[in-house]
């Protein structure tokens, strides 16, 4: 098995506490745009890419062909073939699949909402986990790793058996600003365990940018998601044998969506997800990313 | 032209402004009594258009719907039933006391039925299918560039 890397966990700390007191900055930076105290509506006049009806539902369903990886040792692929998504949005409070939230402020630019929203690698444990009803269909209520426990390999010699994590279902919740400018979104979230499961801290970066419009449009997110060295040895820490620090998973993803007949579109998109060493050497996990393709159609209606 | 000309000097002669004034008058009167005569007559038709609401949710963009028109009247009449900007549709009763008349319309706007003389010259009832459009606030989605699929 593979052994703690200390010095990593050091420096991996230190980058994230450096990185978390940036996004702190750039929090209350978004915190000092202008923006109203109740949500503007007067640039929403009808339904858009960036509006939303308030007070009804929308459906929607995402049928395909795409799979994503799974980093766990004797972790399957995480089938993605039929994939429904929802939201409902009210003046303030909305919910979009599994998260829950409040809009505090909007603005034509720049949203700030408070979230809640589910701890999100319990998906490689258990392919019953419902995120990954809202990323592919379960085919079965079996787990998504195998029921055995983790091995570094069956045939090495003085190979130890590591038990299993089991982590429950956990929510965070939290601060989140969203932006839109010259046509790139942006996203930060900052995030707690309200479960009291871990009680570890989760920050989720992304910018989405629109790269060719033509008849469809290509497009680019980059990100990263920070996770606290509680909430990694939640997931990945073995008792007595692995303990990682925090962990900076940067993420880049290019998509492909374009219009089809009636409510139809054509989307795909590969997504290369890089995991940092601190999850990435737990004798639980056997892979360093986690890589997500998909080709199909989605519908809404 | 002097034909012309020697009448007109022949009638100015005869005729003083005095008797011109009271054919003015005279003309005036009777033009007033044809115009009541035919609002009165249009007062007595009753038009009434079943469903007279079409009510459209967020999602709809037009009514289709089956819409019933139904007249009656005091006496007979001859008249013609017309929907204003749809020149295609015309249903003409000649000598009724009532008349029923029903269609299939589809429509995202107003659409008003008119009763009028045969020659379609006069409008003698007139009732609206009104389309009340449900109010719809929208307001910002949520931005997701992290999630999976935004």
């Amino acid at each position: 098995m593979r052994a703690d890397p200390s010095g990593h966990a050091a420096k991996n700390s230190a980058k994230a506490t450096a990185l978390a007191i940036c996004i702190g900055i750039l929090t209350i930076t978004a915190g000092l745009v202008p923006a109203h105290a109740a949500p503007d509506e007067d640039d929403c006049k009808g339904p858009t890419d960036d509006c939303v009806a308030v007070g009804r539902w929308n459906f929607s369903v995402a049928l395909g062909a795409g799979v994503r990886t799974n980093p766990l040792v004797n972790g399957k692929a995480i089938p993605l073939v039929v994939i429904p998504q929802f939201s409902y949005y009210a003046k303030r409070f909305f919910i979009d699949n599994l998260d829950l939230g409040v809009t505090l402020a909007d603005s034509a630019t720049n949203t700030l909402n408070l979230i809640a929203t589910p701890g999100y690698d319990r998906v490689y444990f258990y392919r019953t986990d419902l995120q990954n009803l809202f990323v592919g269909f379960p085919i079965s209520g079996e787990n998504v790793v195998a029921s055995r426990p983790f091995l570094v390999s069956a045939g090495t010699p003085g190979a130890i058996k590591v038990p299993r994590p089991a982590p429950r279902i956990t929510y965070l919740g939290g601060a989140e600003w969203t932006f839109k400018y010259a046509g790139v979104s942006g996203q930060l979230d900052l995030l707690r365990d309200i479960t009291g499961q871990n009680n570890g801290d989760e920050i989720r970066a992304a910018l989405g940018i629109p790269l060719i419009r033509s008849t469809g449009t290509w497009s680019a997110n980059i990100g990263f998601t920070w996770k606290s060295a509680r909430l990694v040895n939640y997931y990945y820490g073995v008792p007595a044998i692995y303990a990682g620090s925090s962990a900076l998973d940067p993420f880049v993803k290019l998509g492909y969506t374009v219009p089809l007949a009636g409510k139809w579109r054509f989307e795909a998109f590969a997504e290369y997800e890089r995991l940092a060493n601190a999850i990435a050497d737990s004798p639980v996990v056997s892979e360093h990313h986690v890589e997500t393709v998909f080709v199909g159609a989605i519908r809404t209606f | 032209m002097s034909r012309l000309f020697l009448w007109a000097r022949f009638a100015l002669s005869r005729a003083t402004l005095g008797e011109l004034g009271r054919l003015c008058v005279f003309a005036t009167l009777m033009m007033v009594a044809k115009e009541r005569a035919e609002a009165a007559a249009g007062d007595d038709i009753r038009l009434e258009l079943h469903p007279r609401i079409c009510t459209l949710s967020a999602r709809d963009k037009q009514c289709e719907s089956r819409v019933q028109a139904k007249w009656q009247a005091p006496r007979q009449e001859s008249l013609c039933l017309v929907i204003v900007d749809r020149p295609e549709i015309k249903r003409c009763w000649e000598n009724y006391s009532e008349g029923v008349y029903s269609i299939e319309l589809v429509f995202a706007e107003d659409v008003v039925f008119q009763l009028k003389d045969p020659e379609l010259q006069h409008v003698l009832a007139s009732e609206a299918l009104r389309v009340i459009r449900e109010a719809v606030r929208y307001r910002h989605k949520r931005r997701e560039p992290w999630n999976i699929f935004d």
